[in-house]
């Protein structure tokens, strides 16, 4: 497997981190489990950087 | 070499030159990746309202006191008798139920499942929403049968001078 395609599949994987947290984090908002909520937020906020971080090292990989 | 080739990616939108297709450079999997970050990006930016109120509501600014409101007097309901209000605001409905001469108990009466409005049954002693058939237990406001799995927040009440007054919304332990 090629490098590149490795950063592709770390994206997607992000994209499905996202998806589920957001979705935790708002059932456990309507069970009023805050702490939850605040800690689903928290990780979704930390998968940005990382898609950001792969984005960028993919770009800075030679074509 | 021409100068374009040190550039990667150049700018522009084609790679072979021979075929013409519009946006080749924006479909491609590097411009598919940076659809998901911006993806991402979203996904942050909208869970941090959520997070915002919850962590409003842990530090507990969201269990404030409101202004009491008077529902009813005492000698206008019955012993099983429900009524209707609103609290804490316009739109909020709520319901107090008398379930003995010394007890009421008053909930938020949009269900929990879709925001029905939840009935008092006085004959088989509990509270139905006629949606979708969801019951609560009257007692704790817990949800008993039906869809709804979250019981009703709780409206503390409080008896005062031959009248019943809502004092606030009650957070219910999970």
């Amino acid at each position: 497997m090629n490098r590149k395609h490795i950063y592709f599949g770390i994206l997607l994987v992000c994209l499905a981190l996202n998806i589920v947290f957001t979705q935790k984090m708002v059932h456990q908002f309507k069970f009023e489990n805050y702490e939850n909520a605040i800690i689903f937020c928290v990780l979704n906020l930390i998968v940005f950087p990382i898609a950001l971080f792969v984005y960028k090292s993919d770009k800075k990989q030679k074509v | 070499m021409s100068d374009k080739n040190n550039r990667i990616p150049f700018d522009e939108d084609n790679y072979t030159h021979n075929i013409n297709r519009n946006n080749e450079r924006k479909l491609d999997r590097r411009g598919f990746m940076k659809t998901i970050v911006g993806a991402a990006g979203v996904f942050a930016v909208s869970s941090l309202p959520w997070g915002a109120v919850a962590a409003k509501e842990l530090m507990g600014l969201g269990d404030k006191e409101y202004p009491h409101k008077k529902i009813a007097d005492l000698n206008k309901i019955a012993v099983g008798e429900a009524v209707d209000f609103k609290f804490p605001g316009e739109h909020d409905d709520a319901i107090l139920i008398r379930l003995s001469e010394e007890k009421f108990v008053a909930y938020n009466s949009a269900c929990t499942h879709l925001q029905c409005p939840v009935f008092w049954q006085k004959e088989k002693g509990e509270m139905l929403c006629p949606c979708h058939h969801g019951k609560f237990d009257v007692e704790t406001g817990a949800p008993t049968a039906g869809p709804p799995r979250r019981p009703l927040p709780t409206i503390e009440v409080k008896v005062d001078k031959g009248a019943v007054y809502a004092v606030r919304v009650k957070r219910y332990e999970s």
